[in-house]
């Protein structure tokens, strides 16, 4: 029988999906009711067993009380909202302004951000910090393909030593993201998708991604609006409350942010946005996969 | 027709500051204690008293800490904040005023 209640509090943990910490505290705190409940039926005549099934059935469903209770402890402020979303909308002003043309702005920008993410990360990883965390990745990504376009024995060190770096510090950063919650992993990694898709329209000039002012001045607007699109759609992702809201929310942001470069730069053909589909999707699922896998393998 | 378990649920939130505004309490001790106090009129389904109480909890009007209860174990106690005080005068005031205008509807005076 006792396998029961282990088997009750498993569910619970499956659908929980919080911080460690968080979800100790909750199932530490369902455990107490389960022990108070049984002792109360026990005495009130019934034996160990039926107690527990009663008390269980008492309590309702596992996946049903752990939804509740990650609505109840997910949802973010408006405050927290709106600063989920600052990082895109101040990249969204930065090119809808044009300020990107001052040489100074982008680097200045990432070292701020970079400064912000860090404190975010040694401050318990509040909601607002994993959009921040996604750019302030940006530039060790950016520098990776910058390497690639460099003689060939630079892009051989590149696809040997830094490519395999810079993918195991994601992997890092995004297996500790997923232990809390894998949905804020895609927080993290979405604004890479919209960063991979202008890298890629800007790609179809000749040469390395053509950065040049005149590229860059016919795109300015539309990369603004891309930014927006995610600015809006964290800041509804956070203000959500059930994680298949959250997460098509995401997703479908990163649709409208594939369909505005596909129709901006107006040279990526299907290919490109079907690849983008999937990198968005992969973002999706791999982190879903993985922390099913991590969850899998914790001892009960 | 409004069934019963609905008026509770539309309720839960002023109940359960009431009732831990008087002294701090654990989960399964409010169970009881509404049971109890609303002499078996509120039964609360025991899955959903948690999420209610972490709502609350997260809004800033209750504090959950975890101390030793009067048989020695550890419980987690929901204490009403100050916030939460404010909300139940609030609460209170709104429901005497509610109640006193059912019954005047209900009970007219000849």
């Amino acid at each position: 029988m006792k396998t029961k209640l282990t088997q009750y509090i498993q569910n619970l943990k499956d659908h929980l999906t919080m911080d460690p910490a968080s979800e100790k505290d909750v199932i530490h705190e369902l455990e107490t009711h389960v022990e108070d409940s049984c002792q109360e039926l026990q005495n009130s005549g019934l034996s160990e067993d039926d107690a527990l099934e009663k008390c269980l059935t008492q309590l309702g469903s596992a996946k049903i009380v752990a939804h509740q209770i990650y609505e109840a402890n997910n949802q973010g402020t408006w405050r927290q909202a709106l600063l989920a979303a600052l990082p895109h909308l101040i990249f969204a002003i930065i090119f809808a302004l044009k300020w990107w043309i001052d040489i100074n702005t982008l680097p200045v920008m990432f070292v701020v951000i970079l400064g912000i993410a860090i404190y975010g990360w040694y401050h318990g990883k509040p909601y607002w910090l994993f959009p921040w965390l996604g750019y302030s990745l940006f530039p060790i990504v950016a520098a990776g393909v910058s390497l690639l376009y460099l003689p060939e024995a630079w892009a051989w060190i590149t696809l040997s030593l830094y490519i395999p770096f810079v993918l195991l510090l994601l992997s890092l950063i995004t297996i500790k993201i997923l232990k809390r919650d894998w949905s804020y992993s895609l927080l993290m990694l979405l604004p890479a998708a919209a960063f991979i898709g202008w890298l890629l329209a800007a790609g179809q000039k000749p040469g390395f991604p053509n950065l040049k002012i005149t590229f860059m001045y016919g795109f300015a607007p539309w990369t603004s609006l891309t930014f927006l699109v995610l600015a809006i759609s964290v800041a509804l992702f956070i203000r959500l409350r059930q994680r298949w809201l959250r997460v098509t929310t995401l997703t479908t942001s990163g649709i409208i942010v594939s369909i505005v470069i596909i129709l901006a730069s107006n040279q990526l053909g299907p290919a490109s946005f079907i690849s983008l589909i999937l990198l968005i999707l992969s973002f999706l699922l791999v982190p879903a996969f993985v922390e099913r896998k991590i969850r899998r393998n914790e001892p009960a | 027709m409004i069934k019963q378990n609905e008026l509770v649920k539309g309720n839960i939130n002023s109940l359960l500051l009431c009732l831990i505004g008087q002294q701090p309490m654990y989960g399964y001790q409010i169970i009881k204690e509404l049971e109890d106090k609303s002499q078996g009129y509120f039964k609360y389904k025991e899955g959903t008293l948690y999420p209610a109480l972490h709502r609350l909890e997260k809004a800033g009007l209750l504090e959950g800490k975890w101390e030793p209860s009067a048989g020695g174990h550890q419980r987690r106690y929901y204490h009403i904040t100050a916030k939460g005080n404010k909300i139940l005068a609030e609460k209170k005031v709104q429901w005497l005023d509610f109640l006193a205008a059912m019954n005047l509807i209900i009970t007219p005076i000849a």
